[in-house]
């Protein structure tokens, strides 16, 4: 087995990615969803997901640039747009989705807020900025939520399934070589957003209520299955493939991963937390009996999900460097 | 050379049975390029089989296989690995940020981060000794001739010569990368 050379800090980006990207889809979703007078139909959880989406991609990227052998060299990757450098491509889009999500979390802010925000930017500062720029931020940003959350769509899918490619377009490296790898992280990032928002929304003053909780758990759900329905061809496929591919998933099949991916991964942060949602979501499901909501187990829930996608995030940096041919 | 028009393409012939892991080529290599400490820009692999007194040892020198169609040149995010119309494959190490990116997608684990200069760094073929007319430093140090440097579109090279008439291969073709480093048989 090989050295590594992508390590924590590189898992520590990936899972922060896709956990920005989870939460903004999540957030979009809740606001563009609306309810009869045609207002956000989960506005807390919207706000809420807004107010965090810009946050762990920011300190993912810084995490990325301090992982580079020449960290102030940085803005070189912005000289250049290389199409068939997943990495360049990747450095464009998180570029735009810090900027869209910035945009966003500002929309959701309201008129003190925004007031006491811009009172804190100097004032000489403030007026060089251009006028359009200033009449955006001093406007009500409620209008343009929805186009916002909108655009933040498939901007979050494109960044959750960014983190896959990058290991994915590697063909050096049986173990992330296949069209699945790019799935899996979108799903695992999706519902990590999800579970992070289910994890604060019963943190908070204001307790979520049942529609929302229909709505959270019904998204983790099926974000969950898909994953579920990812990892499992992921393994029965790479086992029926050729020997590299074979031996590479060897890793995780009685290998030095296998705890990590079974145990942490797969038990603990997918089919626990999916088992747990399915039982506080049965009264939905069977159409009957009293939804009772315990948010012990949802917040287990919802932590479990998070250490799943960081162990994922894990095994698959660690074990696709071990592999070649 | 006289009436040649064609582009160069730079490879080299390695004739692994002759090589007998004396580690010339590792020596000569880190003192021409100043390689630092604990990392190489090539190296001989040792394969043993068999358990004695009926067993066998082979050694097969390795370095970066100038392939061409390089998938660390493909993901570099900056153009800091580039590709020589002769076939070459660089780094820019102005241009390399020391994503290590390269270090990955590379099939034949070639390229290092450089712990000195912090850029990642490889095999040059010893550009600047190619350039004048010499070999680099790897073909001129071993003493049992194992490895031919030489011009793939040149029909009168010895390296031509060697691959028109003796069977070789290339190593893990399956990548895509198509390798130049031929080995023969």
């Amino acid at each position: 087995m090989r050295e590594p050379v992508w390590e924590f800090l590189i898992v520590n980006y990936l899972f922060l990615g896709g956990l920005s990207a989870g939460l903004y889809f999540v957030s979009g979703l809740a606001t563009w969803i609306q309810d009869r007078e045609c207002k956000p139909a989960y506005p807390a959880l919207a706000r809420l997901g807004a107010l965090l989406a810009p946050w762990p991609v920011s300190l993912g990227s810084a995490l990325l640039i301090l992982d580079l052998g020449k960290p102030l060299r940085f803005w070189k990757l912005f000289m250049h747009v290389r199409w068939r450098s997943p990495m360049s491509i990747g450095s464009w889009l998180l570029v735009a989705f810090t900027i869209l999500s910035l945009a966003y979390l500002w929309s959701w802010l309201d008129d003190a807020e925004r007031r006491r925000w811009i009172g804190r930017v100097p004032r000489r500062a403030y007026a060089m900025l251009p006028a359009f720029l200033r009449a955006w931020l001093e406007a009500d940003g409620a209008p343009r939520r929805r186009i916002l959350a909108l655009a933040g769509l498939p901007m979050s899918v494109a960044v959750g399934i960014y983190t896959g490619v990058l290991l994915g377009a590697v063909q050096s490296r049986p173990f992330w070589n296949t069209n699945l790898v790019a799935q899996m992280f979108l799903f695992s990032a999706l519902s990590s957003g999800a579970a992070t928002l289910v994890l604060l929304r019963f943190l908070s003053k204001d307790r979520p209520g049942l529609r929302e909780l229909r709505f959270l758990y019904g998204l983790d759900i099926i974000l969950m299955g898909l994953e579920l329905f990812i990892v499992l061809p992921y393994l029965i496929h790479g086992n029926l493939s050729s020997l590299a591919v074979k031996e590479a998933l060897g890793l995780v099949m009685g290998g030095p991963f296998t705890f990590a991916f079974w145990g942490v991964f797969l038990g603990l942060g997918l089919l626990a937390p999916l088992a747990v949602e399915l039982w506080e979501f049965k009264p939905f499901l069977l159409g009957r009996g009293p939804f009772h909501v315990n948010p012990r187990w949802a917040m287990v829930a919802g932590a479990l999900v998070l250490i799943g996608g960081y162990t994922l995030r894990y095994v698959f940096v660690f074990a696709g460097q071990a592999t070649g041919f | 050379m006289g009436t040649k028009t064609k582009t160069k393409r730079y490879a080299m012939v390695i004739d692994s049975k002759k090589c007998i892991d004396c580690k010339a080529c590792v020596v000569a290599c880190k003192a021409e390029n100043k390689v630092p400490e604990g990392v190489f820009r090539n190296w001989i692999s040792v394969e043993r089989s068999g358990d004695y007194p009926k067993l066998r040892m082979t050694f097969e020198p390795e370095q970066c296989h100038h392939c061409d169609e390089p998938s660390c040149v493909r993901v570099c995010p900056t153009g800091a690995s580039w590709q020589r119309e002769d076939g070459i494959v660089l780094v820019d190490y102005d241009a390399c940020i020391g994503c290590k990116y390269c270090i990955i997608a590379c099939p034949y684990e070639a390229r290092y981060h450089n712990p000195e200069t912090h850029t990642v760094d490889k095999c040059t073929f010893c550009v600047h000794r190619v350039d004048k007319g010499d070999l680099p430093a790897c073909v001129e140090t071993c003493p049992s001739k194992v490895r031919v440097f030489g011009d793939l579109n040149d029909p009168k090279s010895p390296l031509h010569q060697l691959l028109a008439t003796r069977r070789h291969e290339v190593k893990n073709p399956q990548t895509g990368n198509g390798p130049q480093l031929y080995y023969l048989l």
